[in-house]
């Protein structure tokens, strides 16, 4: 309420004014009538240790940030190709390396085929990125494959397309990270055995950026994307220009034709291992169609032209460096990457070029986790929403972002790179069968979307997600299959989380059916007595305090004194009885010294739970000045409040005694 | 062509009444304010009639006038622009915006106009804006509510008007 002040004199004698104090003005301002809105002052912790917490959070990750600032805090176009491609783009450092690894077995001859089959993934990334553009389009709530196939299959299929994503996510986090800190070691041997070491330490990176916002983690890590997109490009652009206007090409190996059956066959498996091996490439697509309200708005469109950016950079890329590979003859190598064989063929071996690129190289391999932790949190906060996972999910921290989803996250991928020793090939065979399942379920959804609304085009759209969505049901099985026995332990995974999604669901549906109020209810007013019950310790100025307000509750007020020393207690009625007359004083002697245990006896037996009674115990609390004074005090009342808790007609009320009124101590007690 | 690097003014008063101007002083306010980081104060006089004391809480308004500031306050945070916000009581609104500007060494004061006209189709001013405009020592803006607002409100504002929000200001 404000209050005035003396009034101040102007510059005529009449002109006098009062200028009147506002006390909430520091903390709160009206909106509207009945609304008032806290300002950042309210949001201040009041305890030092909580303030001192508070301050290490605002250095770690920024002050907070008003929710109506939600709008600012979105991605433009520029920095969500940053953020949500860099694990596809990353990819391309090491998609044509596996087609060779996987056509190297065929012999030096069989890598011809490798361009061949980049262009049949490139094409496969136009259909699985048209369907996903289709996706962001038309669910631009995000949630990606989930929420198509929430729609047009339901909740049991959605929940696996989210249980692989979730997986996929984590484990990108963990192989990217791994994989740039291998490459790290293997350029500088003496940081091997601390490299677990580094991979947490990145990952502590990578979540702390995160959590200062999406924003802010745009600025952070888009640099390092765009500098390798950059330098990949010139590359592609100057091998191009030497291969075929200076003829610079090494000399093919000669393919031999054969007509043996068996041959053939192998040869055919080869190349579908090579195609399945290639399309780890495609990992990451799906991430923009997940985050689309990330996007400055029009989110859908932003993000549909986003997504067929990153996918033309990515194709251009990928067959870019595929063509280089195969004309300069580069062949699979233990000691240096696919890539790196290109670069130094085209910038020159131990030029500042060729170090550039492969600096830009490293580091974005370590950014293509940062992508899953773009997507993870905001799936994460999709499905909380949704009730299949704990709502914390859906709270959004400081900085708006998804914070329980960003450190669960974190978490996970660093123990996996613990588990895993750092080594990124025990880690390979769980990756990327997740999303390829994805994928098909995402393809399958959108048939049954085209079929289902039957707009302009609708057939030729259902024919290439049909066939996109059957490709990617091969790849996913090409994969799991070629990975296997240890792809496996993903396909029980799934189920797994699925389970554990809908038990999540079932409690949340079980609590609101518990809690919800017909709408034609109509509360009254209440019709039931109370009864207060005082555990006592002994006489002090809490237990008063806990009685007065007893007092104020009811007419029947009851103290309780459970002791193992019938002498004092005898004393202590006798003090009881003088100081604080009218309210009876229950003795109840504990031979065997427990406390807990005979006050709620004594509750259960000579207060028992009536229909119209409510049973309210008044515990006095004596509030510590220290956190180390929490160990010394109220020991017994949290063991109290423990045992109370969920007992039927019963209200624990806690009465907390301030020890900072040491002026008050001092004055005798009324 | 007017000079784009001098400030129109380091520090402003805003005069606001809980009426339908209040928020064109504000905006208006903050976007000169903005690009010279330049200070505003929302103000809001509560005219005490000579049947109080001037220091007597006229608390059931004053509720509803630390509203009108709030609201303010809620605009200039949009703006990013700071803002205090002061509250006066006074017997006359148009010398306590001068004299609280005086003495916070404001060099300038927003006001905002309602159009609206007196019986007859007279343009009514009301009398708070034509004591600041004569009184003042800095520069006065006075931002006046077009008339197809004026229109579409349908006339005469519930509450108080202009930066007078005494009954002197009312028609």
């Amino acid at each position: 309420m404000p209050t005035t002040q003396q009034p101040l004199r102007g510059r005529k004698p009449g002109d006098r004014r009062v200028r009147i104090e506002r006390p909430h003005a520091d903390y709160f301002r009206w909106e509207a009538p009945g609304v008032l809105v806290a300002k950042q002052k309210a949001h201040l912790e009041r305890r030092p240790l909580a303030r001192a917490w508070a301050r290490i959070k605002a250095l770690l990750i920024g002050r907070p940030i008003a929710t109506e600032a939600e709008l600012e805090e979105r991605l433009s176009k520029k920095k969500a190709l940053a953020i949500f491609s860099s694990d596809a783009i990353s990819s391309s450092a090491y998609a044509t390396e596996e087609i060779l690894g996987a056509l190297i077995i065929g012999g030096t001859a069989a890598l011809l085929f490798s361009l061949e089959i980049s262009i049949a993934i490139a094409a496969l990334l136009a259909i699985v990125a048209f369907s996903y553009r289709q996706v962001c389009l038309a669910y631009p709530t995000g949630g990606g494959s989930y929420s198509v196939s929430k729609r047009n299959f339901g909740r049991n299929a959605s929940l696996v397309a989210a249980s692989a994503l979730l997986i996929d996510y984590t484990l990108t986090v963990a192989v990217s990270t791994s994989s740039a800190v291998e490459q790290i070691a293997s350029a500088v041997p003496s940081l091997a055995p601390v490299k677990v070491g580094i991979g947490v330490l990145a990952i502590l990176l990578l979540t702390l950026g995160n959590l200062r916002g999406i924003r802010e983690a745009g600025n952070i890590f888009a640099l390092p994307t765009y500098l390798f997109v950059g330098t990949a490009l010139l590359m592609i652009a100057l091998g191009a220009y030497r291969i075929v206007v200076l003829g610079d090409a090494a000399a093919a190996p000669a393919l031999q034709a054969t007509a043996d059956v068996t041959s053939q066959a192998a040869m055919a498996i080869l190349l579908v291992r090579a195609f399945a091996s290639g399309a780890v490439a495609l990992t990451g697509t799906e991430a923009i169609a997940t985050g689309v309200p990330a996007f400055k708005p029009p989110e859908s469109r932003n993000a549909a032209t986003t997504l067929m950016v990153m996918a033309a950079l990515l194709a251009t890329l990928f067959i870019g460096i595929t063509f280089l590979a195969v004309n300069f003859g580069v062949v699979p190598d233990e000691h240096e990457t696919v890539v790196a064989q290109v670069a130094s063929h085209v910038y020159g071996e131990g030029s500042i070029g060729f170090y550039l690129f492969q600096t830009f190289t490293a580091l974005l391999l370590f950014l293509a986790a940062n992508t899953s932790f773009a997507a993870f949190p905001r799936l994460g906060a999709i499905l909380a929403q949704d009730g299949f996972m704990p709502r914390q999910f859906a709270f959004r921290g400081d900085r708006l972002a998804f914070t329980l989803g960003i450190v669960i996250l974190g978490l996970v991928a660093a123990s996996l790179v613990v588990v895993a020793g750092g080594d990124t090939h025990a880690l390979i065979p769980l990756y990327a069968v997740g999303v390829f399942i994805d994928f098909t379920i995402s393809q399958a959804g959108m048939v049954r979307h085209w079929l289902h609304e039957r707009s302009s085009g609708w057939r030729y759209r259902i024919a290439i997600n049909a066939f996109g969505g059957l490709l990617t049901a091969i790849v996913a099985v090409v994969v799991t299959t070629a990975k296997a026995p240890a792809s496996l332990a993903v396909l029980l995974l799934i189920p797994f989380l699925v389970v554990m999604m809908l038990f999540i669901r079932r409690e949340y549906d079980k609590q609101t059916a518990e809690l919800a109020l017909r709408p034609e209810q109509v509360i009254g007013p209440p019709r039931r007595r109370e009864r207060v019950i005082i555990p006592v310790p002994g006489l002090s100025r809490a237990v008063v305090q806990a009685v007065n307000f007893g007092r104020s509750l009811a007419d029947d007020v009851r103290a309780v004194h459970v002791t193992e020393d019938a002498d004092a207690a005898a004393a202590f009625r006798r003090d009881w009885e003088r100081q604080i007359p009218g309210v009876p004083l229950v003795i109840v002697e504990s031979p065997f010294r427990a406390v807990v245990q005979p006050f709620v006896a004594y509750l259960d037996v000579m207060a028992p739970a009536e229909p119209d009674l409510i049973t309210i115990v008044v515990l006095p609390e004596y509030v510590p000045r220290h956190w180390w004074d929490r160990l010394l005090y109220n020991q017994t009342s949290n063991r109290l409040r423990q045992a109370l808790l969920g007992r039927p007609d019963t209200v624990v009320a806690t009465v907390p005694y301030q020890r900072e009124n040491e002026a008050l101590a001092a004055q005798p007690t009324r | 062509m007017p000079d784009q690097t001098t400030p129109p003014f380091k520090r402003a008063v805003l005069g606001l009444s809980g009426g339908p101007t209040d928020e064109l002083v504000v905006r208006f306010a903050c976007e000169l304010a903005r690009p010279h980081r330049a200070e505003l104060i929302a103000m809001h006089v509560v005219e005490v009639d000579w049947r109080h004391d001037l220091a007597e809480d006229v608390s059931s308004g004053n509720v509803e006038a630390s509203a009108i500031l709030d609201r303010a306050e809620g605009v200039a945070e949009r703006y990013r622009v700071s803002m205090q916000a002061e509250l006066l009581q006074a017997r006359d609104v148009g010398a306590a915006l001068v004299d609280e500007s005086t003495a916070l060494q404001a060099d300038a004061i927003v006001l905002g106009l309602p159009y609206r006209k007196k019986f007859g189709g007279d343009f009514a001013m009301g009398r708070t804006v034509p004591y600041v405009l004569q009184n003042a020592p800095g520069g006065v803006f006075i931002v006046r509510e077009p008339i197809a607002r004026s229109e579409a409100r349908g006339g005469e504002p519930e509450t108080a008007v202009g930066a007078g929000m005494g009954e002197a200001d009312r028609l």
